[in-house]
């Protein structure tokens, strides 16, 4: 029987470490090609496409109005851009919210904005895009979240690249800020940081994309013949990469720290939680819909099923953790299958010391400052953030299993908002809500 | 498409023609730091911009920016050794970034004589010199008990060495198909692992001065000495840790040389280096050199706080390991945490309390009459070592001046200095412990002689340098450098130098035969390591012929098969070697019992004496 359970243990131990290794690699796949491969087109072609910007909202009231100015600011000529706020008819706060401030941009000569309300269920994600979609008549069809800070010049970039190499999907870059506003906060902002700057494009090379779910560019014709969004999916946005991979579309992955689309982490470990279970619910969604199937290639379909897998992978590595210590503690294992069981543990310290310097890497490139205590709270929020992802994939699993797939909304505060400056002020935005952020967390107020 | 406009694209192209042309070759061109590819003031943010496509062709890989313009090409079949470009060749730009470059055909003829070379000076009589020794015999010994008997020792292990070297020496013997018995003795199919070794130092080495000094002279001189030195081929035979230690070093060194500055290569390197730590402890010495060279390597890489974590997280991997198997046997901590040296804890052996024993011990200086600079490393090669330290500290002195445009000589340098340091500072000397030297007294010769070399004027280096190097050549026929030719013996005449010409291991061979036929294999011996494996691993097996380092200090063996006392002794098979040591390891009387047996109650029933070797078999008498 002991020898059993030291074959099991050495068997998981010799997997996990190889998996983990992988993973690693994945984590710096872009840090390991030529700088050049990635270079950012330095100049921009002058704008020739026409841009659909979906905002879909649900009670996104403290939000959505800075979001629409800053959509509606951006450095594009307005004539060329559609601005749809999408709303479902019973979320009356959202649109009322929205109203207010299309209006008030009307007033200031912006007319490019207008209200898409839906009547009809689902009431998630996919189907307000599908509403919005609808609507569209530009070239290209774009979606922001509710609490995207986008940049100014993140069209002129996907009107150059769309351009010059006739590709009719981009996901633009998508980074959490807010790395030091909870213990958790740091490790979801380079989970970001790392998955958009560096594992996509693996995806992207392999012709297994995941997209994400904002700052991703389709064009219009494309989107449509495919069919829109799927709307019984959680993650539509993982769904809808995977079907683009499946028809050979190019999917192209620009990511350039100035020019991405800034994000809050969720503000409470609930809302994390909720999150995360959406996502990997999604994810086994995605994987049982079997869209996988089309992709043309085994190894482009290996990694498909694998990226979806994983969900479920990190609901066992959540239970390998406690028997794992129980084994540490219980059995006196022959020294050679003690050190291969601590083969996991080092491929942790390479994921750890990669955040580490991930870290400052991310906050060099956003001029922000890594207090002290952030490397700390990193060393010891390691750990428990793993488990918090391990339960929210259990979690997944057994709503699977159980058949619940409602959507569970994250809740947004705006944590990553800069204060505005004087043209956001002139716009009528919202001043930063860190404050309030760090009271929703349970914080004294910091004032601002 | 590309994404760049028209004029990006042209300068792409342009440059990466550049690219691919092998570069001119400038005088006094020697490993640089890598210059920035933005200036430091001006960093922007990471960009990255991909585009992918399933089954897409590859586009044209965009080249790295030059910041300063590039000499003209210049083939590689103009560039011969030891010739000096034209005195009034264009003026030696800045080169931008050093790293292993293909070779050209003279350069792999260069490769190829010293790869040759290594393999002719070392593998030509392996197997008959040196002697085999104790040391050879304890690691070829402990590599038979990790296949055999799946442990680190057949005694006690109490952390002596970090096992890293045994354990690939087992894993070599292991794939052998007659494992130990493979070529005869068992100490030879470990000297075999030494040339395998030694081929790819070799290799190394060459790369390495190659890139440090933007020539072939260098590595070629560098390989000369590391190749045809009869203090390097004496030592570089032998299965010692000292030669592992000095092919993960050297591999260490070159993967951060590496062209290509794969951002993983410094995980690698710090691997490499760990291992190489982890197989003799003392390497953990050239670990300032290492990291200032990987430091210089990407100071200008944006990739470069990765690179550097790597190294350390690779390198820090590898030696944890070893603690963390010390922690998991109960043997890190010594018992009751104390570290009395004179009252050593009993109960276990602990890895923190020999490393605190090793630090503390005081056996030996390096420059005192009768030590092994004077006995045994200069009569085999003075000409090593007096050059390479005049090299050594020309390369300091140089280096420290041009530190900041080229790192290259300041490196060299100081790892020479490093392992001169250490065996300088005195506490234990060994004769082997010159080893890691070697490679690196080289290195520097090589160095600072092409530096030289390259002062003299073409057209004077045309008939000067054959001249110098026939010069050179005559000079190392003399019996006096020992290279080729050595003195005999008072009335006799010079002969050829022992390491190609002298067969000692037959005596050894000799011994174990009359062993075999005249010794019952239940009889207790007490021998040296360098035949334990011999009389263990073939049959008839001799389970109780124990070294005499055991006997005096192993409980088991000491206590369990000797009882401490001479009349437990059947017969002691010695070298005059064996007799010193055990004299020198008698100052607590642990050896006293087998000195008595060996000097009161014996007499001698086999001997061969050959030069200064002398063996014996004694037969106690009770």
């Amino acid at each position: 029987m002991r020898d059993i359970i030291y074959a099991v243990i050495v068997g998981l131990s010799i997997v996990v470490t190889i998996q983990s290794a992988h993973t690693l690699y994945l984590t710096l796949y872009t840090w390991n090609r030529p700088p050049s491969e990635a270079s950012a087109p330095e100049q921009f072609q002058p704008p020739r496409l026409s841009f659909t910007v979906m905002l879909p909202a649900r009670h996104e009231e403290a939000v959505i109005g800075t979001t629409i100015g800053r959509v509606a600011r951006a450095n594009y000529p307005p004539g060329l851009m559609q601005i749809l706020v999408i709303c479902s008819a019973d979320d009356e706060g959202t649109i009322a919210k929205a109203e207010e401030k299309i209006t008030e941009l009307r007033r200031q000569g912006v007319r490019n904005v207008s209200l898409v309300v839906f009547h009809d269920k689902p009431i998630n994600k996919p189907h307000g895009l599908n509403a919005g979609l609808a609507k569209a008549v530009m070239d290209v069809v774009t979606i922001f979240d509710a609490e995207d800070d986008i940049h100014p010049e993140i069209f002129n970039v996907v009107n150059t690249v769309m351009g010059n190499e006739q590709v009719k999907v981009v996901q633009g870059g998508v980074q959490l800020m807010n790395f030091d506003s909870s213990w958790y906060s740091a490790l979801n902002v380079l989970e970001y940081f790392f998955w958009f700057k560096s594992r996509l494009h693996y995806h992207a090379r392999r012709g297994a994309t995941p997209l994400g779910g904002n700052t991703v560019f389709f064009s219009r014709d494309l989107i449509t013949r495919l069919g829109g969004w799927d709307e019984s999916n959680l993650t539509e946005d993982a769904d809808i990469g995977l079907r683009l991979s499946a028809a050979g579309e190019p999917i192209r992955i620009v990511y350039d720290d100035r020019y991405v689309t800034k994000e809050e982490t969720p503000p409470t470990i609930r809302q994390f939680i909720k999150q995360r279970t959406r996502w990997s619910q999604g994810f086994m969604q995605t994987l049982k819909k079997g869209t996988w199937r089309e992709l043309p290639t085994r190894r482009q379909r290996r990694l498909a099923v694998y990226t979806l897998a994983f969900p479920q992978a990190q609901a066992l590595l959540g239970l390998y953790v406690p028997f794992s210590l129980l084994t540490i503690l219980s059995l006196k294992a022959p020294v050679l299958v003690a050190l291969v069981s601590f083969l996991p543990v080092l491929t942790l310290l390479g994921h750890f010391l990669i955040s580490v310097v991930g870290l400052y890497e991310f906050a060099d490139a956003h001029d922000l400052k890594v207090s002290p205590i952030a490397i700390p709270r990193l060393a010891f929020g390691w750990i428990p953030y793993q488990l918090l992802v391990s339960y929210a994939s259990m979690r997944a699993v057994l709503r699977h299993m159980r058949g619940i797939s409602n959507w569970e909304k994250t809740q947004h505060i705006g944590a990553h908002r800069e204060l505005t400056d004087a043209r956001g002020l002139e716009l009528g935005e919202e001043p930063s809500r860190v404050a309030l952020f760090r009271q929703g967390a349970g914080e004294s107020a910091a004032g601002g | 498409m590309s994404p760049y406009s028209d004029k990006e694209r042209a300068r792409a192209l342009l440059a990466d023609e550049r690219q691919r042309v092998p570069r001119a070759r400038e005088p006094g061109r020697t490993l640089q730091a890598d210059e920035p590819q933005r200036a430091p003031q001006a960093r922007e943010p990471e960009r990255t911009v991909q585009a992918y496509a399933p089954q897409r062709a590859p586009r044209p890989r965009a080249p790295e920016r030059a910041p300063r313009p590039r000499a003209p090409e210049r083939t590689p079949r103009t560039r011969e050794p030891g010739r000096e470009p034209a005195a009034t060749a264009a003026p030696a730009v800045a080169p931008a970034i050093g790293g292993i470059r293909p070779l050209g055909r003279a350069g792999q003829a260069a490769l190829t004589f010293a790869l040759l070379s290594g393999l002719a000076t070392h593998g030509y009589h392996l197997f008959e010199y040196p002697l085999y020794s104790t040391d050879e015999g304890i690691y070829v010994e402990r590599a038979w008990s990790v296949i055999r008997e799946g442990r680190l020792s057949p005694q006690t292990y109490f952390y002596d060495h970090a096992p890293a070297g045994w354990l690939v020496l087992g894993l070599w013997e292991f794939v052998l198909p007659r494992h130990f018995e493979t070529f005869g003795n068992p100490i030879n199919s470990g000297r075999v692992l030494m040339l395998l070794l030694h081929l790819a130092s070799v290799f190394f080495l060459f790369q390495i001065a190659r890139t440090f000094s933007g020539s072939l002279r260098a590595p070629l001189i560098a390989t000369f000495f590391f190749n045809f030195s009869p203090l390097a081929i004496y030592y570089q035979r032998e299965v010692l840790l000292d030669n592992m230690m000095v092919f993960w070093l050297l591999l260490s060194i070159y993967l951060l040389l590496r062209r290509e500055r794969q951002l993983f290569a410094g995980l690698w390197s710090g691997v490499a280096f760990g291992i190489s730590v982890v197989t003799k402890e003392n390497a953990i010495f050239f670990a300032p050199s290492i990291y200032y060279l990987l430091s210089r390597r990407v100071r200008w890489d944006s990739r470069r706080h990765f690179g550097q974590m790597f190294w350390l997280f690779g390198a820090g991997t590898a030696i944890s390991m070893y603690f963390l198997f010390a922690t998991l046997k109960g043997e890190l901590l010594p018992t009751r945490l104390s570290f009395d040296l004179s009252h050593p804890p009993r109960g276990h052996v602990s890895l923190l309390y020999e490393m605190w024993y090793q630090i503390h011990r005081n056996q030996g200086a390096l420059f005192v009459r009768g030590g092994y600079l004077y006995t045994m490393w200069q009569p085999k090669d003075g000409v090593l070592l007096v050059v390479g330290t005049v090299a050594m500290a020309a390369s300091l002195y140089l280096g420290w001046h041009e530190r900041k445009q080229d790192p290259a000589l300041l490196v060299a340098g100081t790892l020479a200095l490093e392992i001169a340091f250490y065996l300088a500072r005195g506490s234990v000397i060994l004769d082997f412990y010159v080893l890691p030297l070697i490679p690196l007294y080289a290195l520097n010769i090589g160095l600072i002689a092409d530096r030289a070399l390259r002062r003299i004027p073409a057209q004077t280096a045309r008939v000067a340098l054959p001249a110098l190097s026939g010069f050179c050549g005559l000079l190392l026929f003399l019996p006096t450098t020992g290279y080729f030719v050595q003195h005999g013996f008072p009335g006799q005449p010079d002969h050829l130098a022992d390491v190609y010409n002298l067969p000692l291991t037959n005596l050894q061979s000799e011994e174990i035969a009359w062993i075999r036929q005249n010794i019952p294999p239940t009889d207790k011996i007490i021998t040296d390591e360098d035949i334990w494996v011999q009389l263990h691993d073939v049959r008839p097996y001799y389970p109780y012929a124990q070294s005499h380092w055991n006997a005096a200090s192993d409980p088991q063996i000491r206590d369990g098969i000797f009882h401490s006392s001479w009349q437990n002794i059947d017969y002691i098979v010695a070298s005059n070697l064996m007799k010193n040591a055990m004299k020198l390891n008698n100052a607590g009387g642990q050896e006293g019992w087998i000195l008595d047996a060996l000097n009161n109650h014996s007499t001698v029933v086999w001997q061969l004496k050959r030069g200064d070797v002398y063996l014996a078999i004694y037969k106690i008498q009770k």
